[in-house]
């Protein structure tokens, strides 16, 4: 069987999301967008799909490969706009030609997530967030063998690291090698991507964070999109580039090799040991006025 | 920066950044102008498009130095949403009171 996938081109409402690569392969619960669309349409018998891709067609053919790994045939096909539904059947399948998947499957504009067709993704950051709340308890694929159900609601990867001291509340998505650190609470409706790492007694509610991006001690992100330096509120859709690397972060820029560790390095960026401290310290008055975070207090101020 | 003396309230305001480069200046500044005493302090925010670390800093040490130490109240006046955001962030939006008018 075969079908037909559109990729998102250009989205005006959501421009920072197509920053870091385009918007097909952005990582939703540890896969691209195609990914999910790609594994659904072979779960529904399609053996051969063409992807239209119409911006940077070269990071899409490097998302999706040959589609060996989910036992498909993936051709991707540069175009220079995103052709609409209608557009796409009149140039890519012809009238009457057997051996594809029944509609709506035979094409599909990757605007939504599967079967969530009343969430889109792309209409505004708040509708992002919402999507991707609602596909917590529909990612959990049986391709998906690494992340478990761990308690109702809580769904994280077998190789997560989380503290014995942190704290998860349902709902919430720990993806592959994700690092919480202890006293760290995360969610209710926080999701967290593939090796990210949330720092020591941060918090991370309602929000979502992004692949390989550190989100420092002590900080809080709420109500937000974060991803490497960019923090966006969803509800206001107000973009912060946070200046200070140990408050939030990309962890895949080179790093300083004077300092070694993740502490050091983010410390190393303040100007002066006097502002280091005071900031530690604001951090630290901020924190201990929320209760369920002082708990762990004495603990973490061994483990800084 | 303007500062300004209005009898109980020090208003402070006209900050463009507060970084690295000018938050020493500022506390030097604000400091000095808080020999009278003020019951309440305001900081106005509205023209403010960057804040770092150093910014924050500049403001926690206000806070230590007034609203914690002798109960005077500090107000940070109508922060874009940017800053509001780094508040938010390092949750510093608990020790001020944050007011838009």
């Amino acid at each position: 069987m075969k079908a037909l996938l559109i990729c998102p081109s250009i989205r005006p409402a959501v421009p920072h999301l197509s920053e870091f690569g385009p918007l097909a392969t952005t990582p939703i619960l540890g896969d691209g967008i195609a990914g999910h669309w790609i594994e659904r349409l072979a779960v529904l018998g399609a053996r051969e799909i063409q992807v239209i891709a119409a911006s940077r067609d070269d990071r899409v053919l490097a998302a999706v490969g040959d589609g060996a790994r989910w036992g498909v045939r993936i051709s991707v096909i540069a175009s220079n706009v995103e052709p609409t539904r209608e557009e796409a059947a009149e140039r890519y399948r012809p009238k009457g030609e057997p051996g594809w998947l029944p509609a709506p499957h035979d094409i599909v504009v990757m605007s939504h997530l599967p079967g969530c067709p009343q969430f889109p993704l792309f209409e505004s950051y708040a509708c992002w967030f919402a999507a991707l709340a609602a596909w917590m308890p529909l990612a959990l694929t049986p391709a998906r063998v690494r992340v478990k159900e761990a308690r109702p609601g809580i769904w994280i990867s077998s190789r997560a690291r989380v503290s014995p001291a942190a704290e998860l509340i349902a709902p919430c998505w720990v993806g592959d090698q994700v690092v919480v650190e202890a006293g760290a609470v995360v969610g209710g409706g926080a999701i967290l991507e593939d090796r990210s790492v949330v720092g020591a007694r941060a918090s991370v509610t309602q929000s979502w964070v992004g692949p390989d991006t550190s989100v420092g001690p002590m900080t809080s992100v709420a109500n937000s999109l974060a991803w490497g330096s960019t923090l966006i509120d969803w509800r206001t859709d107000s973009v912060l580039r946070v200046p200070d690397p140990f408050l939030l972060c990309s962890l895949v820029k080179p790093r300083s090799a004077a300092t070694t560790d993740r502490y050091g390095r983010a410390l190393g960026t303040l100007g002066t040991p006097e502002a280091q401290g005071t900031l530690i310290s604001a951090l630290r008055a901020s924190m201990d006025r929320t209760p369920n975070l002082k708990l762990s207090r004495l603990a973490q101020d061994k483990a800084l | 920066m303007k500062i300004e003396n209005q009898g109980e309230c020090l208003s402070i305001s006209e900050i463009h950044e507060l970084t690295a480069q000018n938050s020493a200046i500022f506390r030097d500044e604000v400091q000095a102008a808080l020999s009278g005493s003020p019951a309440v302090i305001e900081i106005n925010l509205s023209k403010t498009r960057f804040m770092d670390s150093s910014g924050l800093g500049a403001l926690f040490a206000l806070y230590r130095a007034t609203a914690k130490r002798h109960g005077v109240i500090l107000r940070l006046l109508n922060p874009m949403p940017e800053i509001q955001q780094l508040l938010e962030l390092t949750q510093m939006q608990q020790l001020f009171e944050i007011v838009r008018r």
